[in-house]
């Protein structure tokens, strides 16, 4: 495998070197930082013929907050709020990732209350994760319509989380040995009634966009990313799977109550951007399972298991742990020096790989098809740039 | 910048076996347009798929109440939100206007981004024992993360509703929560003297008490109207 380095610059300055006549000149326009269908900041450089895409060439920078060296200066505590500023999407993922790293390190063990209502909120996060990236997808194709039968649900959902936590977009629940707060005495109750509302409403879903034929031809063989290219690049999660790679760390290396509970992982044949559709609408099936199979057994417990304002200190060395958020893996890298601190934090976020995947998906293709293959990947471009 | 030439990339390496989990579902490939169809059975699933999508849509048009989550500036008089929502900060104080903060700056220290500042006396001249002056908490700067509420431990600080808190200038966003500076409430009960603690319980300033800090005197904090931003 070659890789080849080459500046913006050069890049632009070669391709008006080779100008030929005005029908077949290659142009190059930028598509963001501040277009809609980015979803975010994201800057795409395409190379275009007519319009046709021969290049896709993501710039990225425009909403760095040095979230990882903000971490170094903060406790193991602090630096999990940080986390529900990446992939504000599925923030309890995020922060359940840095807490359950910090407890592997420390050695600190949760009792099965916690991991019970982790894993709740996390597949109800995964949920909604998806909602609002199915309305956003239907409004990306040009449909606004779908777009409000998301958010609609999504508020339900978002009022139950609310009564719990307190808070609708950066949770902050997960902390290192514990949660924030124990679940409210309505919680169950009002799991079980969404889980009631929504399952008809996916099949409204169906009705809306999986069924129509315009939905369908621009998801199609649209887009197609490869097993093998998918691996390469290092996407994971829902796009992975999409290309057909049955690989999802809640089967593989099972966390919280993971191994515990019945559910399938969906997969896609070719690796277009119906496939990684359909993956994500069967995946909220397959957590409204997991969340029904988990809701009548939380056990009694703690939902704390180490003392608050207490200081963690990591033994020194280096700890990589992983799990599985709404859009792939999120890693987190821990260089600890005996401190309360972690002297490098560093994540591997899912969305990053995730982005590079878009060029061999779309070379060759319509800017239009760009749109929604983009769409089908579900960036949140905060994550990209952390 | 570095790019992968997406062709050789694929070429290149040997296909990766990840191994099956047992328990899968694939994708299906509906196709309308893909089989051999004719062109009246294609037009017809077309025309049944997107009549389906309409028909939902028609009925949520003719009953539009089952789709309204909140009607919000109408109903702003009636509407509740969740008690732990976590809207803005504030100090508890009980019926006769007392709070319980020591000003033992635990929630100062653990806040994440330096939004909250606390001074204290350190002597009181009635109990002898350090007291609070000042509870600066700065929503500007904020995230929300509820950590000083949990941490505090005499539990003094809640997050209340309050979550319509937009304003003209930042500045304005910089509160002093407590309604007076000095001692807690069961510090004032142990005086035993009601109008020794009464005397206690007087602000000092106009800036005690939970208002806004615009125009006072504090540090980074530059005052309303001099003309000067935030960060000059």
């Amino acid at each position: 495998m070659t890789v080849e380095v080459s500046s913006l610059k050069e890049l632009v300055e070669q391709a008006s070197g080779t100008s030929g006549s005005p029908d077949t000149q290659e142009y190059f326009v930028n598509m963001g930082p501040q277009h809609p269908s980015t979803h975010g900041v994201l800057r795409l450089v395409l190379k275009l013929d007519g319009e046709r895409v021969l290049r896709c060439i993501p710039v990225l920078g425009y909403i760095h907050r040095s979230i990882e060296k903000i971490s170094e200066h903060m406790n193991y505590m602090n630096c999990v709020h940080l986390t529900d500023r990446m992939d504000y999407l599925s923030s309890i993922m995020n922060n359940w990732a840095v807490a359950k790293a910090v407890e592997e390190a420390a050695g600190i063990e949760v009792n099965d209350r916690i991991r019970y209502i982790r894993t709740i909120f996390a597949e109800l996060e995964r949920i909604q994760s998806h909602q609002l990236w199915w309305g956003v997808l239907g409004m990306d194709l040009g449909a606004f319509t779908p777009f409000l039968y998301g958010i609609r649900d999504r508020e339900v959902l978002n009022d139950v989380m609310e009564e719990t936590i307190g808070a609708r977009l950066t949770m902050n629940y997960v902390l290192p040995g514990g949660l924030m707060a124990d679940i409210h005495p309505n919680f169950v109750n009002r799991v079980k009634e969404f889980i009631k509302y929504f399952r008809p409403k996916l099949d409204e879903y169906d009705d809306l966009l999986t069924n129509n034929v315009i939905i369908q031809e621009r998801l199609r063989n649209v887009g197609v990313l490869s097993a093998q290219t998918a691996v390469q690049y290092g996407a994971t999660g829902p796009v992975l799977r999409g290309s057909g790679v049955a690989f999802d760390l809640r089967k593989d290396h099972p966390y919280g109550v993971y191994d515990q509970v019945d559910f399938e992982v969906p997969v896609g044949t070719v690796g277009d951007s119906w496939d990684r559709y359909w993956v994500r609408v069967e995946e909220m099936r397959q957590s409204l399972r997991i969340v029904e199979q988990l809701l009548d057994n939380i056990p009694p417990g703690d939902f704390l298991v180490k003392k608050l304002n207490s200081k963690i200190k990591l033994p020194e060395g280096r700890y990589y742990s992983q799990l599985e958020t709404a859009r792939g893996i999120l890693g987190v890298f821990i260089t600890s020096d005996k401190k309360d601190e972690p002297y490098r934090l560093h994540y591997r976020s899912p969305n990053f790989n995730n982005l590079w995947c878009l060029e061999p998906m779309i070379k060759g293709d319509y800017i239009a098809s760009l749109i929604g293959a983009m769409s089908s990947l579900d960036l949140v471009i905060p994550d990209i740039d952390r | 910048m570095a790019t992968t030439t997406p062709d050789q990339a694929d070429t290149e390496s040997p296909p990766m076996d990840f191994g099956d989990l047992k328990s899968q579902c694939v994708a299906p490939r509906p196709s309308i347009m893909g089989r051999r169809r004719s062109l009246s059975g294609i037009l017809w699933l077309s025309f049944k798929g997107i009549l389906r999508g309409l028909l939902t849509t028609l009925s949520y048009f003719r009953r539009p109440s089952t789709v309204v989550t909140q009607q919000y500036p109408e109903n702003r008089d009636t509407l509740q939100m969740f008690e732990r929502y976590r809207g803005r900060l504030s100090l508890i104080h009980n019926e006769d206007g007392e709070h319980g903060c020591t000003g033992c700056q635990i929630c100062e220290r653990l806040c994440p981004n330096g939004s909250i500042i606390v001074t204290k006396d350190k002597k009181n001249e009635a109990t002898g024992k350090p007291a609070l002056d000042q509870f600066i908490w700065r929503q500007d700067t904020c995230t929300f993360c509820n950590i000083c509420v949990l941490v505090c431990p005499f539990d003094t600080l809640e997050m209340t509703g309050d979550f319509e808190s937009s304003v003209y200038d930042r500045r304005l966003l910089v509160f002093n929560l407590n309604e007076y500076a000095g001692p807690t409430a069961d510090q004032l009960e142990k005086l035993g003297d009601e109008e020794l603690a009464k005397a206690q319980m007087k602000p000092m300033n106009k800036y005690h008490g939970p208002v806004p800090m615009c125009g006072g005197e504090l540090d980074g904090i530059p005052k309303l109207d001099t003309g000067k931003s935030d960060d000059a």
